[in-house]
């Protein structure tokens, strides 16, 4: 994700030729590996004010390595939530990670957050992200002014890389000193 | 007046209440409450107003809510029409007491509480009732297409009703009239209710578990619960008694009638809705109970969403309990030191709440504080009490359960009165907590061998001065369990499992966690070994003379594995939880459910299943009703897997020791080595 300005005008080059720009609804599906990198590796996007958005569980949170005091989060865990916090983004870019379980039983808020994703992107660059489709995301980015999807290819793009909590725990070595761990 | 049923019929409540001389009558209050709505701008709604009060009767109101007062309007209307609203205003509305229990509502409105004399009683663990009790037990499984030939019935006497079906069932409709009891104990009440009632409709009677003839019912449904699937079965739920169905009720398999009685007296809900409810719903409908009580609107939707912030602060806040990974081996002498209800307290003594959360140097108590307080004095008095009552021990046990679970619901995304920085803090304490604890025991010279969360094990003494400075320093109270010896299981790798562990308490029983004896999963061939086991090392004292106990232990060991190639098949019955029916690698659990879809089961996420292992290597599995022969070698690795935690105290009571006074014979224990395949003979 390259950020560029011309002529006082923010583009995000989120792959080649592929670029986002402010006052646009994108939803994007690419793999993790490929937005996480996107996120990471640019570092003229720590100058925007950057909301990230993800649901009850993200997929990528853990690995993004913003330091950026313009990089926030927030996490709402059901659809009213997350239509009161796109409604509430002041922000220059607003990145949502689709998370389908907020709509289980949540469906009359397809069109109100797809229309809030839509008004949000007026005038702040709104990107609804998955690393594949499914109802709630198709319904949502019905609204979209585009629909960019990015296929994996086969060098290990369906993960990030980052070791589950469990295979951090069960690291082998051998008992010695007392460890700690901090268990949900 | 003593409620034992409530349920919402035509325009109002009937509450069915057994009076003094024992007989039950159902009083009909006319109730029709309203919601109420609150508008951020309501001018920009004013047609739809004016359509509220001239359809609905619709009026200006003030209320109340956790955060303050709010201006908004009473709507006397159901959900749909608050539904209806939501989507006119483009969901800008916020709304309350759309989705409370009306009779639930209407008896924390009028200070009724079920199953108790008046409000005074509410938070005392005695449960006085004189309610009549039958148990119906019907021989064979639930099926549609079964008949229902044979029934015990267990009332002032035991009855058993054979015969042709048409005949058991009048003898059982006769018995249920002439009896009519208060509570009926079932168990599978709730896949048997529309069998029986469907089976007695075609044999021309009428089922009379309802006193009036009504039902009400509950749809079946799969659904996530601390990490797993859940299933639910639909149920029947008769009016004017109390029908619990004591296969299937966590609530009744955990506090028994009395805990069903004070979960009810609890939350306001009528028992029978009671009994088919998870401690987290249970804990949710208390605390609805206490905020209509307190006159407090509950929230229709969470829309007020985590505060805004910055990565770094996610990752500061968003973790859980703290653990101390223990030493793999054997101790003598160690106290487990428990905080009382560690996550609760938290709430209450920090003031912890949605609406304090931002403000933690205000004043004013939170909702969540002032609602839990009295429920945790009365687990933290009954806790104490039941050491001397060992009735109360069911009443304990679903006050703790719902304690366990108010923690876990302020982080839950449709907790009425949640929220996820409330859930941070409260293990953002325990953590301070727990470490501060250890930090008091290595300044006064204890050895800390494991921490969990909630619980220290230490070695030293005095252990009560040490007790004594950590409740001082954290202001909470805890229990001392004192071990005799502990033994804590390693992980693979070599290091120390951090919940797999067994050991002997002062009073001789022997506490385990994580091993298999205590796993759900364990066929009973197998807990039944290792609980023999478990129980001949319990007879030793002390490390060394656990010793003594090889002997025993082995024997054990030998006659199962010996018996195993001739053990009945329902012994080595598997029983688990399926979280999905589609399995995309082959795997057991997938060939299990196959089997139950080719036996004509129906099944979905969250049931329970139980089968046989009739052969691993090809994944051929039968239900555990039709099996016939099973797996040798797999249950033979299962058997040994057992075993082999219990040689493992044996391996590391030799290694502690040097040897002396163990039985030769066997390695000493290789922490850094897995525990598979070992010889019987040595440990």
């Amino acid at each position: 994700m390259r950020v560029q300005q011309r002529s006082g005008a923010m583009l995000i080059e989120l792959s080649r030729g592929i670029t986002l720009q402010p006052g646009t609804f994108t939803a994007v599906i690419a793999p993790e590996k490929k937005i996480l990198s996107a996120l990471n590796s640019n570092r003229d996007l720590q100058r925007f004010l950057f909301l990230y958005v993800s649901g009850n569980y993200s997929r990528i949170l853990t690995g993004i390595s913003r330091t950026s005091g313009n990089f926030e989060t927030r996490r709402p865990f059901t659809a009213d939530q997350l239509l009161t916090v796109i409604q509430e983004s002041g922000h220059t870019i607003l990145f949502v990670e689709h998370d389908p379980t907020l709509f289980d039983g949540a469906e009359r808020l397809y069109d109100p957050v797809a229309s809030a994703l839509r008004q949000a992107g007026r005038e702040s660059l709104v990107i609804l992200w998955a690393p594949a489709s499914d109802r709630s995301f198709a319904a949502l980015a019905r609204r979209a002014d585009r629909i960019i999807e990015i296929i994996a290819d086969n060098t290990g793009d369906a993960g990030h890389g980052i070791p589950s909590r469990r295979s951090c725990r069960e690291q082998g070595r051998a008992s010695g000193a007392q460890r700690t761990l901090e268990v949900s | 007046m003593w409620i034992l049923d409530s349920a919402y019929r035509e325009g109002g409540v009937d509450l069915w209440s057994k009076g003094e001389n024992g007989t039950v009558q159902r009083i009909h209050h006319a109730y029709d409450p309203p919601f109420c709505l609150t508008l951020p701008d309501p001018d920009a709604h004013h047609e739809m107003l004016v359509a509220l009060e001239e359809e609905y009767r619709a009026e200006p109101c003030r209320f109340s809510t956790i955060f303050g007062e709010c201006e908004g309007y009473r709507v006397f209307a159901g959900r749909p029409v608050a539904e209806a609203i939501e989507q006119q205003t483009g969901f800008a509305v916020q709304l309350f007491n759309v989705d409370v229990r009306r009779d639930q509502r209407f008896m924390a409105e009028h200070g009724i509480v079920p199953c108790s004399t008046d409000m005074t009683t509410r938070f005392s663990p005695e449960i006085a009732h004189d309610l009549k009790i039958m148990e119906i037990r019907i021989k064979g499984n639930p099926s549609p297409t079964r008949s229902c030939t044979a029934i015990e019935v267990i009332h002032d006497r035991t009855e058993h009703l054979a015969g042709s079906e048409q005949e058991v069932l009048f003898d059982l409709c006769t018995l249920l009239t002439s009896c009519d009891p208060d509570v009926i104990l079932m168990p599978h009440a709730d896949l048997w209710m529309p069998i029986l009632a469907a089976k007695a409709g075609n044999a021309g009677l009428t089922l009379p578990f309802s006193r009036n003839g009504k039902y009400r019912s509950i749809g079946s449904r799969s659904y996530w619960s601390y990490g797993r699937v859940e299933h639910k079965d639909a149920a029947l739920i008769p009016d004017g008694r109390i029908l619990i169905d004591t296969e299937q009720s966590f609530v009744y398999r955990e506090g028994g009638l009395a805990g069903v009685l004070m979960g009810a007296r609890l939350s306001g809900l009528n028992p029978c809705l009671v009994s088919r409810l998870t401690p987290g719903t249970l804990i949710s409908s208390y605390e609805t109970y206490e905020a209509v009580r307190r006159g407090i609107a509950v929230p229709f939707r969470k829309s007020d969403a985590e505060s805004l912030r910055k990565l770094a602060s996610l990752r500061t806040g968003d973790r859980g309990g703290m653990m101390f990974q223990p030493e793999p081996g054997i101790f003598e002498n160690v106290d487990e030191i428990d905080f009382t209800s560690m996550y609760p307290s938290i709430i209450v003594k920090a003031n912890l709440s949605p609406e304090t959360i931002r403000h933690t140097d205000t004043e004013k108590r939170g909702f969540l504080p002032i609602a839990l307080e009295p429920l945790l004095d009365m687990r933290i008095a009954t806790k104490q009490r039941k050491k001397i009552d060992p009735s109360l021990a069911g009443i304990d046990a679903i006050l703790k359960w719902m304690l366990v679970t108010c923690f876990g619901y302020t982080g839950y995304k449709n907790a009425k009165f949640g929220r996820i920085e409330v859930h941070e803090a409260i293990t953002e304490r325990s953590r301070e907590i727990l470490l501060g604890a250890k930090t008091i025991a290595d300044t006064l010279g204890f050895a800390v061998l494991h921490g969990n969360v909630d619980c220290l094990w230490v070695q030293g003494s005095p252990v009560t001065a040490l007790q004594d400075a950590i409740n001082r320093q954290s202001g909470l109270s805890s229990e001392i369990d004192h071990y005799d010896w502990i033994v804590f299981l390693p992980l693979k790798n070599g290091s120390g499992a951090y919940t797999r562990y067994y050991g002997r308490l002062a009073d001789g029983s022997v506490k385990v966690r994580g091993i298999a004896a205590r796993r759900h999963d364990t066929p009973e061939y197998i807990r039944t070994m290792q609980a023999a086991m478990l129980a001949a090392m319990g007879r030793a004292r002390t490390v060394s003379e656990l010793a003594g106990a090889w002997d025993d232990v082995r024997s054990i060991y030998h006659q199962a594995a010996e018996r195993l190639p001739s053990a009945p098949a329902g012994e080595l019955v598997i029983s688990r939880r399926i979280s999905r029916l589609n399995y995309s690698h082959r795997c057991i659990e997938g060939a299990a459910v196959d089997a139950y879809r080719k036996s004509g089961t129906e099944l979905a996420p969250g049931m329970k299943i139980r089968y046989v292992v009739r052969d691993a290597r090809t994944y051929r599995v039968d239900p555990a009703g039709s099996a016939e022969t099973f797996d040798l070698p797999y249950y033979r690795q299962l058997l040994e897997k057992a075993w082999d935690e219990i040689a493992y105290a044996f391996r590391a009571g030799r290694s502690r020791s040097g040897g002396s006074g163990w039985p030769a014979g066997g390695s000493a224990p290789a922490d850094t080595e897995p525990m598979q395949g070992l010889c019987p003979d040595e440990f």
